[in-house]
């Protein structure tokens, strides 16, 4: 199989009136990973979604989805994403028939079997109201759609918010599966780290409209390594570079990029956990000339 | 993409749909009676044969018993395109943008272009074909009364003719304009309908009984002495039914006539109506750049 790369984004930069909302974001992602969006709130992860989908154009630099500008908006660059935007959003009047009567006539591609299998097998009411949905099944219908479009990239914004623990479960195995099924590439913005560590293969992490860390989990993890080391070691005297750190009494904490892993006999070395690696990058400071993202909007 | 404008505008098409319904069964029951009435009296004959002269007093009756009559039509039917155009804008963009629901409309795959394009289309047609039907009805009811009356008065004139779907198709610009700045539905609509009082009331007074093209003159010898020549008669004083007479001076043995002729409803029409229109286009242009300009 050829490598195809789902995404690529080049310098991509979106401002907001003075603030940028997104800046300088470079990175490529293989077609049939499953990606992690991982950031607070404002990092500007719900922007990097809607360039990528084209609902946003740039203010610099250019994203791709396979090899085919974002910003093009044509119905051949539609049809290769399908997306969920936060909180849902669906006409509340239209009753969940309508909604995938809708899909099925605003999408070529559209898989009428899987969507109306998959409302009947989840229980939800073909005929009542999309404003009498709990927010659970609104997201579920949301999903259908998005899974119905049957698109190459499938990009979700916070699918799981209103979802409970259990319905979070189905939810992400629903995707799981569409993702292996149809080796489809899916972008998933969450704050729900556990459950991102059982999904995805790819990581993308994003502090104040920075990227702070991209790539296989499975690469950044054997690139990471938190060390045990005696209080008074300074930073320089570690190699790599020093994510975080934590210091006790006697001893710290240090978790450090370094490849190939360090070794020193005062030192103890551990690999790092999926959760370690993303509140590290979550915790480090920017550089202190950025100012918080907005949430995305049109202008 | 025509399924979903037909879903999202249904309530819409429904309420036009019972308006035309209600105004089509007062016109066909006032308008057959008005026929009966107008033949029974012997009008057509008695205008056939001395254009309403020596039946003046059946005329006048005619006239006042049907003009307050169709006025509980035409009256109402005023505000009609002002409220559903500026109800019906809005929700086209506003509503869109105000719910959050354009970030599921244009990841489908239907171009944003398309999507408006579609919907301005199909909407504008709809109203399009309301307008129509209602000034047809209005036309049709009117027309023995307009025999004996002039159609250049505001209720008439604004319904039964073109500035009726004009101005209805102006509010609906104003409204998308507005529905897209305000990003909330009900006060654009407000916004909507004020912004269409304030262009339309101005270009109806200019257009007609203010008269853009300016009134025509008429000078008339003075018979039995100038009396005020019209007073008790309900023939224009420039002796032809459908004329809007604006004033009439004495000017030594002659009085001068200053009137809007009948002949002059269409043109007035077309100006009034192709400023609507053209305050409407303005509207939805600048709507539809300020939404590229925002998206791209």
């Amino acid at each position: 199989m050829t490598e195809v790369q789902a995404l690529r984004a080049e310098g991509l930069g979106k401002r907001y009136g003075h603030i940028w909302g997104l800046r300088d974001c470079t990175f490529t992602i293989p077609a049939g990973s499953v990606v992690g969006l991982v950031g607070p709130n404002g990092a500007g992860k719900t922007t990097m979604l809607a360039l990528t989908v084209g609902l946003l154009a740039p203010t610099e630099g250019h994203v791709e989805v396979f090899g085919e500008p974002s910003r093009a908006h044509t119905a051949g660059t539609l049809a290769r994403v399908s997306y969920l935007a936060q909180d849902h959003p669906m006409y509340g009047s239209f009753t969940v028939a309508d909604m995938l009567h809708l899909g099925a006539s605003m999408n070529p591609a559209w898989d009428r079997p899987l969507a109306e299998q998959r409302v009947d097998t989840l229980g939800i009411p073909l005929k009542r109201k999309i404003k009498a949905l709990s927010g659970g099944q609104q997201a579920q219908v949301a999903l259908t759609m998005a899974l119905a479009k049957r698109a190459p990239l499938m990009v979700l914004d916070e699918p799981v918010a209103s979802l409970d623990p259990i319905a979070r479960l189905d939810f992400m195995r629903d995707i799981m599966a569409a993702a292996a099924d149809k080796a489809i590439t899916v972008i998933i913005a969450s704050h729900v780290i556990s459950e991102l560590e059982r999904l995805c293969d790819w990581l993308l992490v994003l502090t104040e409209g920075r990227l702070q860390l991209a790539g296989p989990i499975d690469d950044l993890r054997a690139g990471h390594r938190l060390l045990t080391v005696p209080r008074q070691t300074a930073d320089a005297d570690l190699p790599g570079t020093v994510i975080a750190r934590d210091d006790s009494d006697r001893h710290s904490t240090v978790l450090v990029a370094a490849d190939p892993p360090p070794q020193h006999p005062q030192w103890v070395v551990e690999p790092v956990s999926f959760e370690q690696l993303v509140l590290a990058y979550l915790r480090r400071r920017s550089a202190p000339d950025l100012v918080p993202a907005q949430k995305a909007a049109i202008g | 993409m025509i399924w979903v404008t037909w879903r999202q505008h249904r309530t819409q098409a429904a309420a036009c749909f019972a308006i035309i319904c209600v105004v089509a069964v007062l016109a066909v029951t006032l308008g057959l009676w008005m026929r009966t009435a107008f033949s029974d009296d012997g009008l057509p004959a008695c205008l056939a044969r001395s254009g309403g002269a020596d039946c003046q007093g059946k005329i006048a009756g005619f006239v006042h018993k049907f003009t307050s009559a169709t006025q509980l039509i035409s009256v109402p039917l005023l505000a009609i395109p002002g409220f559903l155009g500026a109800i019906t804008g809005p929700l086209l963009l506003g509503r869109e943008l105000e719910q959050g629901t354009w970030r599921m409309a244009w990841s489908q795959t239907v171009p944003r272009t398309r999507w408006l394009t579609t919907k301005l289309v199909l909407v504008t047609g709809g109203l399009v074909i309301f307008g129509a039907a209602i000034s047809a009805l209005v036309s049709w009811y009117q027309a023995p009364l307009d025999q004996v009356s002039t159609r250049l008065q505001l209720s008439t004139y604004v319904t039964g003719g073109l500035v009726f779907t004009c101005s209805l198709l102006c509010a609906f610009g104003i409204g998308v304009l507005t529905g897209l700045l305000l990003r909330n539905t009900i006060g654009a609509m407000v916004v909507a309908y004020i912004s269409w009082e304030i262009v339309g009331t101005p270009g109806i007074l200019l257009s007609g009984p203010l008269h853009i093209p300016g009134p025509a003159t008429m000078r008339l010898p003075c018979r039995d002495g100038c009396p005020g020549a019209s007073a008790g008669s309900v023939l224009p004083a420039t002796g032809h039914f459908g004329d809007q007479v604006l004033s009439v001076t004495r000017s030594g043995a002659q009085l001068i006539v200053s009137y809007l002729p009948a002949g002059r409803f269409w043109t007035l029409q077309f100006i009034a109506g192709g400023l609507y229109l053209l305050v409407g286009a303005a509207a939805v242009a600048c709507a539809v750049w300020l939404l590229h300009r925002r998206t791209t």
